[in-house]
């Protein structure tokens, strides 16, 4: 790097008078505040004294921390609870948590590992969700038409092995027979988030490697022979974000151009049908992978307001309507139940195809294999 | 304290007068309550009108400190990005989370809005071309350029995210495999690459300048180009002020968009993350939105508002971006040094003796600078480029020889290092013939271009001062005004430094269609650096 004197000497001098005036113009503002303060005394009631609780979370769940009834419940109970949203592997990997009083990521595993690194001495699974692939009519048409959609028992659902079959060979969409509605020249490939760092990725793994391997991946023999077909998948997307909102958004704004098959949670799909907001088109179609897994979100206490916080979540009526109406499947299926028969939701009650994650160090050397290959 | 603060703030007010390009990169001050202090690409500098009104209805103000991707992701990553900003605001944070140091310093992120980089000709040449009423992809749109049926304007992929997009687009597009790029497939589709930027008739290191140089030539300043890649928002606005608006070309094969992320830096404070979150909500609300849309040409960000009319088309397929940061660090070098048309640079120095002591030497490293011997990531990108030829014309009294240089494509070191060596033996004694020494230049331009017509041709002027020659500013428009069209029509870059004549300068860039570049409030290496996104 190289300097000019001059700049610098200008630049500095600059900064000295800035700061000068910054702390001017703070003590301006703190007698404001103190004169707000004091006036504002004048006979009001003294407010309810909130605990204020701060958790980093999936970002899945930040609609229903940021919902205005939950935030009542919580009000109730004494708590304020603000959240940051991030991808749960990072939240497992790579953020600082000394500030957080709890995690909240997406799944089992990533759970397990944060409990483990930070010695917490339990965790609370209030709500879980299958993974889905969002689409469209004409995709649904093309795909069944290749053999990768069937109808399944009450619900259509996306052959996996069949989808592997075609992404081994590099198909891209304008290379499917009798193809006139979606004639892209790039491949065939579902939308996920980036396996480094988010926790929908890590899950698409556990289903694509347990399809690769014929079951649950558990030895090191059986990770190097499902490794190649399993990455492909993730490294011929290029870049992906890094959270699943990214891609679910672009999925219900940019369409079928940028996004034609995204890899969602249910919950992310549900909820924007019971809110009603028109976002969700009568073109859009949930297909079931066969198999899938359950994202369990879990909540990790790292201190003991964030143990209060999963308490709440586990036990409170109202909360688990609530993450009902959001979309999860709660730990009472009730709550669920109710909200599929008041919306009239076209989603399956049970779903028969689910299978189990790998375990977590197993999962996190695939993901680390993978990671590598970028 | 007081009393100390109103003479230094008449120093920075006297400053600020004096420059008529204020320092865009300027750093925004500490953190106040209600202001959030972004780091951010320049386009944004559109949106302030809904900012203005966002700051009424929230509370929140937003300061702006604009600066490239790549030279954001080099601050985010190296932390220093923390110490002034709260949040960060580019075209895409596409480029920062591949860079992983950057990755896990951004916290939440808010897309605003999008628009698709793509490419928009006169009606008449899209008639021409056969591609009126039907969709056409990249590959055909490259054989047209390579046979130079049209030629076109893009943006420096290294500093402006609309040349980058394009570059990955089109390369993602013509490797026809389907999947993202790596350096492989990079190398395979080079002679087509090749092809398509042989038509790239203007290179600018903003979207801005690009456009306006644009409308200026199709008013017949000098030689036309038929067409522009930039982001769709941006030729629609300027549309409104073409006399012939171009017809936008969305490749039915895929584009690369922009989606506008606001993201909270994860250092920012609890007061900076709640302003992050109130803006956010007020800026990705409906009403906002649509307003967006109007004022900026950008489409929506919020599935609840659609986009209308004026997007000719709607769903745009999406081309898969690189996976890594190697991957697109190696398109741009390779873009640079194998794939565009060469640039010829003709440095006019002024090494007279007012140039004696910290400026000469600030003149030194501003070359040895474009050398290599700048390892920051924008740095790695604005070097002097394989195939590039390079001349430096230093001046006092009079011209001195012209010392030649070209930097060949495979080993360019041996003769980056020659470059440093002349670089650092510049000395300073004399007086400053400027015209007459910016005259003797075209000598050498002439014959050069004579020998080898293809290449994108332009002059740096550095001077510190008034000219002493015996030619004047007058002397000099006349003989300009006499050359013929193709060395009228080479860019003169100068650069105000020191005691420059700034009218004088300014005439001497509008004269030629080129732009002044100040290094008064800044180092002269910033300033060269900035002009490399031009030449």
């Amino acid at each position: 790097m190289t300097k000019d004197p001059f700049s610098d000497k200008w630049s500095s001098k600059r900064w000295t008078v800035k700061r000068t005036l910054g702390i001017g113009l703070a003590v301006a503002l703190l007698v404001g505040v103190a004169a707000a303060i004091y006036f504002g005394q004048g006979g009001g009631e003294e407010p309810a004294r909130l605990q204020t609780v701060r958790g980093v979370i999936g970002s899945e769940k930040l609609a229903f921390f940021a919902d205005q009834r939950v935030q009542d419940v919580f009000a109730k109970h004494g708590l304020k609870v603000e959240v940051d949203p991030a991808g749960s592997r990072q939240i497992a990997t790579a953020t600082d948590l000394t500030s957080y009083d709890f995690a909240f990521p997406s799944s089992a595993p990533a759970a397990e590992k944060i409990q483990r690194d930070r010695k917490a001495a339990r965790t609370y699974a209030p709500f879980s969700s299958p993974m889905v692939i969002a689409t469209f009519d004409p995709i649904v048409d093309l795909l069944t038409k290749a053999g990768v959609v069937n109808s399944g028992p009450g619900y259509q659902t996306f052959d996996v092995q069949a989808y592997l079959d075609l992404a081994a060979k590099g198909t891209r969409w304008d290379q499917l027979p009798g193809n006139s509605s979606y004639a892209a020249r790039k491949n065939l490939l579902v939308t996920t988030t980036d396996p480094r760092d988010s926790n929908s990725a890590a899950m698409y793994l556990a289903i694509t490697s347990f399809v690769a391997n014929g079951g649950v991946v558990s030895s090191q023999e059986a990770e190097a022979k499902v490794l190649p077909a399993v990455s492909k998948l993730f490294l011929d997307q290029g870049y992906t974000q890094s959270s699943t909102e990214g891609p679910f958004e672009d999925y219900l704004s940019a369409g079928m151009g940028k996004t034609p098959l995204v890899l969602a949670y249910e919950a992310q799909f549900v909820d924007r049908v019971v809110r009603g907001d028109s976002t969700i088109r009568p073109d859009m179609k949930l297909l079931y992978p066969a198999p899938t897994v359950l994202s369990k979100h879990t909540l990790v206490p790292l201190r003991e307001p964030g143990d209060r916080v999963g308490q709440l979540l586990t036990s409170d009526a109202e909360l688990g309507r609530l993450a009902a109406t959001f979309g999860f499947r709660t730990a009472d299926p009730r709550h669920f139940t109710d909200v599929v028969k008041e919306k009239n939701l076209t989603v399956p009650q049970t779903i028969v195809d689910v299978v189990e994650p790998p375990a977590h160090e197993t999962l996190e050397r695939m993901l680390e294999a993978i990671a590598k290959q970028y | 304290m007081i009393r100390r603060l109103v003479p230094a703030l008449a120093v920075v007010a006297l400053l600020a007068g004096c420059s008529d390009d204020p320092d865009p990169s300027r750093p925004v001050g500490d953190a106040a309550p209600g202001v959030l202090r972004v780091l951010a690409g320049s386009e944004l500098a559109d949106l302030q009108p809904v900012l203005d009104e966002a700051a009424r209805a929230t509370g929140v103000s937003v300061k702006f400190s604009f600066t490239g991707t790549i030279e954001g992701a080099e601050k985010v990553a190296s932390g220093s990005a923390e110490q002034g900003f709260d949040a960060v605001w580019f075209s895409s944070n596409r480029y920062l989370e591949l860079v992983p140091e950057a990755q896990k310093r951004l916290g939440t992120p808010a897309r605003v809005m999008s628009s698709p980089v793509v490419l928009g000709l006169p009606a008449a040449k899209v008639k021409e071309l056969g591609w009126d009423g039907r969709r056409v992809g990249w590959a055909e749109i490259a054989e047209a350029a390579g046979a130079r049926k049209f030629t076109y304007g893009m943006t420096d992929p290294s500093v402006s995210n609309s040349g980058f997009s394009a570059l990955v687009g089109v390369a993602a597009a013509l490797s026809g495999s389907g999947a993202a790029l790596d350096t492989a497939r990079i190398n395979a589709v080079a002679p087509q690459l090749k092809q398509f930027f042989s038509a790239q008739a203007l290179s600018a290191g903003s979207s801005g300048w690009l456009s306006e140089a644009y409308a200026k030539r199709s008013r017949g300043e000098g030689v036309a180009v038929d067409g522009l890649i930039n982001y769709e928002s941006v030729l629609l606005s300027l549309n409104a002020t073409l006399p012939e608006p171009l017809t936008l070309i969305y490749p039915n094969d895929g584009v690369v968009t922009a989606d506008y992320p606001l993201t909270l830096l994860t250092s920012a404070t609890s007061e900076a993350r709640e302003a992050h979150r109130k803006l956010s909500d007020h800026l990705r609300s409906p009403d906002v939105q649509r307003r967006i849309m109007d004022i900026t040409h950008r489409r929506p960000a919020v599935p609840q508002v659609q986009p209308d009319a004026k997007f000719a088309v709607k769903d745009l397929v999406e081309l898969p971006f690189p996976g890594s940061q190697s991957a697109v660090d190696g398109l741009i070098t390779t873009y640079f040094d194998q794939l565009r048309r060469p640039s010829r640079t003709l440095y006019v120095l002024d090494t007279s003796g007012s140039m004696q002591g910290d400026r000469i030497e600030g003149l030194r490293q501003a070359l040895v600078g474009l050398t290599g011997a700048d390892q920051s990531l924008a740095g790695k990108f604005n070097r002097f480029h394989g195939r590039e030829q390079v001349t430096l014309l230093p001046f006092n009294n009079s011209a001195l020889p012209p010392l030649k240089y070209e930097v060949p494509a495979d080993d360019p070191r041996p003769v980056l290092d020659q470059i440093r060596t002349t670089a650092t033996s510049l000395d300073a004694g004399g007086g400053t013939a400027i015209y007459s020494s910016l005259r003797g230049g075209y000598d050498v331009l002439r014959a050069q271009i004579d020998a080898d017509p293809d290449r994108f041709t332009s002059v740096v002027l550095m001077t510190d001062g008034e000219n002493t020659g015996s030619e004047d500013f007058d002397d000099f428009q006349r003989f300009h005004a006499g050359l013929p069209q193709h060395l009228k029509d080479i860019p003169i870059f100068p650069v105000l430094f020191g005691e420059s004549a700034t009218a004088e300068m300014d005439q001497v860039a509008k004269m030629s269609g080129g732009k002044v570049f100040d290094a008064r409030s800044r180092s002269l290496s910033d300033a060269f650096k900035e002009i490399r996104g031009y030449q």
